[in-house]
């Protein structure tokens, strides 16, 4: 359905996207996961056709999303990263201006209208002036105003940012809804949790440039370890550690060690040389691996860096 | 619909609901124009300053004196003081000493003192001698008041300049020579203006030139206000025909003659704070879901022209309205020929606005310089003050102002009631102004920072 291929963009000096190549299935969850300053929101702008790639191609269903052509326009959504609606104007009114940007107009308008305020539970504030709005309230807006057209692509560029749970719930809750009912989604966010929840594929971004990309158990698997194994930093550990370190990366933070074992490392030899320094069984933890340990192996930072 | 009417429809109902963007658009350019029209005194034949503290000491004996304090306690422009009030709450009358403590105390009660000095007439000196004591807060106060008594002095009250010619011509020609003089005058203006030589020559030998043709003491100096009076055969000598050639039918020639400074002005405000708007939405990110759609910059920069010259227009329309009801002005009778120059100024003015969104970094800067170009263009362009009343090369700059053309073609409907002819040359520049700059500001937005 959408395909980029060596798409760059460059700001002056600055590689915003650097190269990136993705190809998106119809009815795809696709997650784009990166720091601030990743290059998550160009990349969301190239889609949208917002700025013009410096070298690659993209296209949707097969058409240039570069060139201005209304059949790509509308079959793109758009839910900008800011709140990109008018404040003064009641939410049916900011419905129905994006609305007719699309085309629509008179009662099938009307309805698409009353049926999107109904799925984000705003109807009855329908007549309010978006500026009494909550923040959780103006994003759930900001997000319906972009589906009105019905697309068959809809880009969300972090959509929550600034939301209280439970909206951040009943957004996730409708985009989910939304996927199940076959509209593509992309969906960029330095949040690993929700991606995690999500994306059935996720691309992890960093410095313009895409440094995996797949389901949650395939960019797992990228990791060089299953599982991580938590036990305190006591002196009674020390020699324990010392031992360990052979056998996979350690590292302590917070008072804590976290180990994770080579493949070649079977739990068994784990818990063999434990009981060899006579260590309980209840001082280890086991983790799963995370997006979040990806995304520091792949890059060597954090997402919140 | 297009998309240019959606976001112009956008942006009516937008402003529509901003009550603050309202007042400011249309409540306090009406309230201005009131304000400016009460403080002017638009259309009153009365206009200029009024009660003025003038504390006056009279130190001549001389009835011409007496005389002349009477005729400025009848204008209404002062507000004569004549006494002073002793600690015990009793009065009695100034004396030049007390003037110089009385200015020089804080909070002085008047700033502006004439003396008329004993020796107002004299047959020693020629002419009248007056002392004005001043503590002037400005150049213009100070002008003013010395103005006023000037005419006062000198065209309401012109025996006391009689009555001092005739004391020193006595005293130089002699009794004898002096009636001789005297007789002789007054008989050559009775045969030219008609009237009794006898009470011509009692009028003149008391210093009075202002009697009637007819010789009757109808002196205008004893009606303040009233115009020089043809009737005095003296005021015949130097005769001023007026004639206006162009809006002497005009119902209300002030006001309409600097309503459309004031209305450009306010349009120039209100046009380059819708412009600032821009960074506002793209700020908002509201630019980014207008261009994901299947809407162009060029449809967002033309609605927001567009919203410009709806605006505008109407907020042209609503002010002369204004001066219509508040002032007279007369627009019905040129409603046609007004809202075409109100959408052509309109227009300029929109496409200055957006040239200083395109130019500006940001919605501070876009408004900094707004204000800065307005007050120079408000300047230049006559809106303030006549230009013929600046240096030559500056009134040559003032014909690249679009409050200029604006004021013109205003001008051109209101005061000279041309026809759509005669106008065609002021609106083919300003649509011509509109142009170019809306070109400059079209290039300056595809290139500069508001889209990118």
């Amino acid at each position: 359905m959408l395909s980029l291929t060596s798409v760059t963009k460059r700001f002056g000096a600055l590689t915003a996207v650097d190269g990136i190549s993705l190809d998106l299935a119809r009815g795809e969850f696709f997650g784009l996961l990166g720091p601030n300053g990743a290059g998550k929101s160009t990349t969301m702008a190239l889609i949208a056709g917002l700025t013009a790639p410096d070298a690659g191609t993209l296209t949707l269903d097969g058409q240039p999303l570069t060139a201005r052509h209304a059949a790509t326009r509308t079959a793109l959504g758009l839910v900008p990263q800011h709140l990109a609606l008018y404040p003064e104007l009641n939410a049916v009114e900011n419905l129905r201006i994006f609305g007719e940007l699309y085309g629509l107009h008179g009662a099938d308008l009307r309805t698409r209208i009353a049926a999107a305020l109904e799925a984000v539970q705003l109807a009855d504030r329908a007549k309010e002036p978006v500026k009494n709005f909550s923040g959780g309230m103006q994003r759930r807006l900001n997000l319906v105003a972009a589906l009105l057209h019905r697309p068959k692509l809809l880009l969300c560029d972090e959509p929550t940012v600034g939301v209280d749970p439970q909206s951040r719930n009943a957004i996730f809750d409708y985009l989910e809804q939304l996927n199940r009912e076959g509209l593509t989604i992309i969906y960029s966010t330095h949040y690993m949790e929700e991606a995690t929840r999500l994306c059935s594929r996720i691309g992890i971004i960093d410095h313009g440039r895409l440094h995996a990309l797949g389901t949650l158990d395939e960019l797992l698997t990228r990791l060089p370890f299953e599982e991580e194994i938590r036990f305190p930093a006591t002196p009674a550990t020390i020699d324990f550690a010392a031992q360990l370190a052979a056998h996979g990366e350690l590292t302590v933070e917070d008072d804590v060690r976290r180990f994770r074992p080579h493949p070649a490392f079977p739990l068994s030899a784990f818990y063999a040389l434990a009981e060899s320094h006579a260590l309980p069984g209840r001082l280890f933890t086991m983790q799963r691996p995370t997006l979040e340990a990806v995304f520091l192996h792949l890059t060597g930072r954090t997402l919140r860096e | 619909m297009h998309p240019i009417f959606v976001l112009l429809r956008k942006d009516l109902v937008n402003f529509r609901r901003n009550r603050a963007a309202v007042i400011l658009t249309f409540v306090v350019p009406f309230t201005m124009i009131w304000l400016f029209g009460v403080i002017f005194g638009v259309n009153k034949k009365d206009s200029g300053p009024s009660g003025i503290p003038l504390a006056v000491v009279n130190a001549s004996s001389s009835p011409a004196a007496q005389k002349l304090i009477e005729t400025l306690r009848t204008e209404k422009s002062f507000r004569l003081i004549t006494t002073f009030t002793n600690p015990d709450k009793t009065q009695r009358l100034l004396t030049e000493a007390d003037l110089r403590p009385l200015m020089e105390a804080p909070g002085a009660d008047f700033r502006f003192a004439l003396v008329i000095p004993a020796d107002l007439i004299s047959p020693e000196k020629l002419g009248l001698h007056f002392k004005l004591l001043s503590n002037p807060r400005n150049e213009i106060e100070t002008q003013t008041v010395n103005g006023i008594l000037q005419k006062t002095v000198f065209m309401q009250v012109p025996q006391l300049l009689g009555q001092s010619l005739q004391a020193r011509a006595k005293a130089h020609l002699g009794e004898s020579r002096f009636n001789e003089f005297n007789h002789t005058i007054a008989s050559t203006v009775a045969r030219t203006y008609g009237g009794d030589p006898a009470v011509i020559e009692q009028h003149i030998a008391s210093g009075d030139f202002t009697f009637a043709a007819d010789g009757s003491a109808s002196s205008t100096a004893a009606k303040p206000g009233a115009s020089s009076s043809t009737s005095s055969p003296f005021a015949q000598l130097i005769n001023f025909e007026t004639v206006q050639v162009v809006g002497a039918n005009v119902k209300s020639p002030f006001a309409t003659s600097i309503v459309g400074g004031w209305a450009i002005q306010f349009l120039l405000f209100a046009l380059s704070a819708s412009a600032t708007g821009l960074f506002r939405e793209r700020d908002a990110g509201l630019f980014q879901r207008l261009l994901a759609a299947p809407v162009t910059r060029a449809h967002i920069l033309w609605s927001k022209f567009l919203y410009g010259v709806v605006l505008g227009g109407i907020q042209l329309a609503t002010l002369f309205m204004a001066g219509h009801f508040l002032f007279g002005i007369d627009i019905f009778g040129h409603l046609g020929l007004l809202i075409l120059v109100c959408l052509f100024a309109a227009g300029a003015c929109t496409a200055f606005g957006m040239l200083l969104a395109a130019c500006a970094p940001n919605a501070e800067a876009a408004q900094g310089l707004a204000t800065l170009s307005i007050m120079l263009m408000s300047a230049l362009g006559g809106a303030w003050f006549p230009i013929t009343l600046m240096p030559v090369f500056i009134q040559q700059f003032s014909k690249f102002t679009l409050v200029y053309w604006s004021m013109e073609g205003f001008s051109a409907v209101l005061w000279a009631g041309q026809s759509f002819v005669q106008l065609l040359p002021i609106l083919a520049i300003l649509g011509g102004m509109t142009a170019l700059v809306m070109a400059v500001a079209v290039w300056r937005f595809n290139r500069g920072r508001l889209f990118g």
